[in-house]
């Protein structure tokens, strides 16, 4: 890992198009400001990895799961006819 | 063109409906070709297969249908990526997460799937900043054909 040490208001540039600047750095906390192309994803690293396990897990399921849920919903829908 | 799928088996799909992702979804950024499948009109929970493999599929639904009110900030930044000219054009889908227990299924509003309808073309956005959950309950509110009805721009899709 690169580690560079910089104050507030200094930016390190990542390749041409990424600048990411040191706005404030209070006691533990470090706010950082990104700058990139729109098609960089930029993304707090827990909700990437939230997101990324949740779609993981998502892109599993067999179409048998899917139309099982689909009769409890229409059940959900429609209770008078579950109950005869 | 024909792809072979894990769950479907060999479908043909009209080149024109096919999704464009710019980033792909999180951990699948390889995959960039989608197509939404709905399975029937009455079943609120689509299919999102990617036409690359066709082992993977997303099961969605309309975000709107699991929170009528949902408004996520979409960054211009995004807009522009998704070259969204209208909003009338936009429709958002939310991956949905299913548990042995059937009632507590749960919808990703953190990070919707925007879908250009007019471009095709689209993107998992994960919202910065914003409160909204990854895993939100969808709860039977009657919100499920409000959503439907607004969802009407995909009524084109192939019906499987």
């Amino acid at each position: 890992m690169l580690i560079l040490t910089r104050k507030s208001g200094e930016t390190i540039r990542i390749g041409n198009e990424i600048r990411v600047t040191i706005l404030d750095a209070k006691g533990r906390q470090v706010r950082v400001g990104i700058e990139a192309p729109a098609d960089v994803t930029v993304h707090r690293e827990e909700v990437y990895q939230m997101i990324k396990k949740q779609n993981i897990l998502a892109a599993g399921y067999q179409d048998s799961i899917v139309k099982n849920l689909s009769q409890v919903w229409n059940k959900l829908k429609n209770p008078k006819e579950a109950v005869e | 063109m024909k792809i072979s799928t894990t769950r479907f088996g060999e479908i043909s799909i009209d080149e024109s409906k096919i999704i464009h992702m710019k980033t792909g979804m999180l951990g699948f950024e390889h995959l960039k070709k989608y197509e939404l499948f709905i399975q029937d009109e009455e079943n609120p929970f689509w299919w999102f297969q990617s036409v690359d493999d066709g082992s993977i599929a997303f099961v969605v639904i309309n975000s709107l249908a699991v929170k009528p009110d949902y408004e996520p900030v979409i960054t211009d930044a995004e807009e522009k990526l998704l070259e969204i000219e209208s909003h009338d054009d936009v429709v958002l889908m939310s991956v949905v997460t299913i548990r042995s227990d059937p009632f507590k299924v749960t919808a990703n509003l953190r990070a919707p799937i925007v879908i250009n309808t007019k471009k095709m073309l689209a993107k998992q956005v994960v919202l910065v900043d914003s409160d909204f959950p990854v895993q939100y309950p969808i709860k039977d509110n009657g919100a499920v054909h409000q959503g439907k009805e607004k969802a009407n721009l995909f009524s084109s899709v192939l019906v499987l």
